[in-house]
């Protein structure tokens, strides 16, 4: 990556590099996010999202009753959590065009990109392991199962930094010739309060905190599932536009 | 150029205030709201390791709520870091491991522990034996979570000592190593229940903590100095008064 100097000419948002495999890479999403939908329907702690004020007997419960729903869907999660990695990495590919003096915001986007899937398959794990032996002693069932829900709710810091660092960026974009619209921006600062809340999980077993709960769990997912619509859409949008910009560089260059 | 209206600096201030507001929130949640730093101890019987959660639960639920809101920020910092060591005269290999470093560093060395306290906070009722369980995992996750920040440390030493850009003095290289020394000496926390190098002892989290403060001080007063000197150049920084750069 050379990314000191070339922010200087004006064609660097053509800049020669090799583009097509990208494509392949978005297409991708639409199948992960059936997997994901699929997935997330499987998991019978999602449909509805188990209580916390659950007793341990009925959580041991739960993984004995579930055992095969909780493994398909948790070693599919497994298979394909991390398969938004792409898109991410689309992102920084996107604010590494746009019209900044640094890599500032480049470097910062890549330092959230692992950090979700990587909270997100701690949660995994425990959930898988509250399924491997559901004989196991129900206090121990239920502290797994805490884990998983804990985890799982509360890896919104780097979603969060990853929204704000991007809606910072394209604010920071050169307005006359953006490569992402404001609306961009102002929608995942949108995204990223929506995800406040479930940092609080903690504070409540029931209600609207609680990991079960509209904030924490309703809220929190459907944002990120908007997210996923609304910036694969967007990131698309911009890498067409990209590869039309390079397919006309490339005809001046012809006829110059 | 529109672009000349903004001040050109203005994403590395923006990256440098982030740094300041992340710490201004992060040692005050740690040692006021949630009142986990100084740590309780490792040698505790149970009993008082559940009673510590209880007297604690409140600051441990609201203060890490806070960390997970926050957290993120951490990446901001790092880019800075990062982008230091890019306006080195040294691969970008330094700039691109230290990032990398770093970046995961706040799953294992923060975010476990705030996630394991929370956990622990949550059922006051739980199985005392679980809740001791819980208590180790937190602690010594925090604590015992080193490479990253040793290997993390020495890559940006070495940058610096190798670098002829003049980017950072040289005393501040070895100031890395001292912070990388921290955490060799925090292993053997993973050992000791008592004493001067167990989680909570002298040598292992009090000196620690001194020189960690000291070095986040000194290293967040560098990266402004950075700043301020920065010339987007690829060649030696220059000094804040240009008249002066002939008396280094």
């Amino acid at each position: 990556m050379s990314d000191r100097g070339d922010n200087e000419a004006p064609g660097r948002r053509v800049r020669l590099r090799r583009i097509d495999g990208e494509l392949i890479l978005l297409w991708t999403l639409p199948a992960v996010a059936i997997i994901w939908i699929a997935a997330f329907v499987l998991f019978p702690g999602f449909t509805p999202p188990m209580s916390p004020t659950m007793p341990a007997e009925q959580v041991a419960a739960f993984y004995r009753d579930n055992q095969w729903g909780v493994r398909y869907s948790m070693i599919l999660f497994n298979w394909f959590g991390v398969g938004l990695v792409p898109l991410l990495i689309l992102i920084v590919m996107q604010i590494r065009r746009m019209a900044h003096r640094t890599p500032i915001f480049a470097y910062a986007m890549l330092g959230c990109v692992a950090g979700g899937p990587t909270l997100f398959l701690v949660a995994n794990v425990c959930w898988l392991l509250a399924a491997f032996r559901p004989e196991r002693k129900p206090e121990l069932t239920q502290m797994f199962n805490d884990f998983g829900w804990i985890t799982f709710t509360t890896l919104v810091p780097f979603l969060i930094a990853q929204s704000v660092i991007l809606a910072l960026a394209i604010y920071f974009d050169e307005e006359s010739r953006p490569i992402f619209n404001r609306w961009v921006g102002h929608f995942n600062l949108l995204v990223a309060a929506a995800l406040v809340p479930a940092a609080f999980v903690g504070l409540a077993l029931a209600g609207p905190l609680a990991w079960d709960g509209a904030l924490s769990f309703w809220l929190k997912n459907i944002a990120i599932g908007v997210w996923i619509v609304v910036m694969g859409v967007a990131v698309g949008q911009a890498v067409y536009r990209e590869r039309a910009e390079y397919r006309q560089r490339g005809e001046e260059l012809v006829s110059a | 150029m529109s672009r000349a209206r903004h001040n050109p600096k203005r994403e590395l201030w923006l990256a440098w205030w982030t740094l300041v507001v992340f710490y201004n929130f992060f040692f005050p949640v740690f040692f006021v709201v949630t009142r986990v730093q100084p740590p309780p101890s490792p040698a505790w019987d149970i009993a008082r390791q559940v009673q510590w959660f209880r007297a604690h639960h409140f600051g441990i639920l609201v203060g890490f709520a806070v960390v997970f809101l926050i957290a993120g920020m951490t990446t901001m910092c790092n880019a800075l870091i990062a982008y230091s060591m890019r306006r080195m005269s040294v691969s970008p290999v330094f700039a691109y491991s230290y990032l990398v470093m770093y970046s995961l560093s706040a799953v294992p060395g923060l975010l476990l522990l705030c996630i394991a306290l929370t956990v622990g906070a949550l059922r006051p009722e739980r199985d005392p034996e679980l809740i001791g369980w819980i208590y180790d995992f937190a602690f010594l996750s925090f604590t015992g979570t080193m490479g990253v920040f040793l290997i993390g440390s020495l890559v940006w030493m070495l940058a610096i000592l190798t670098d002829k850009n003049r980017v950072f003095p040289k005393w501040f290289g070895y100031l890395n190593l001292c912070n990388a020394l921290t955490e060799v000496v925090v292993a053997p926390s993973w050992i000791f229940k008592r004493g001067v190098l167990a989680w909570n002892g002298q040598i292992a989290w009090w000196l620690d903590v001194v020189v960690f403060g000291f070095y986040t001080g000194v290293f967040i007063l560098m990266l402004r100095r950075l700043i301020q000197r920065e010339d987007f150049g690829t060649g030696p920084l220059p000094d804040l008064a240009p008249n002066k750069v002939a008396a280094l």
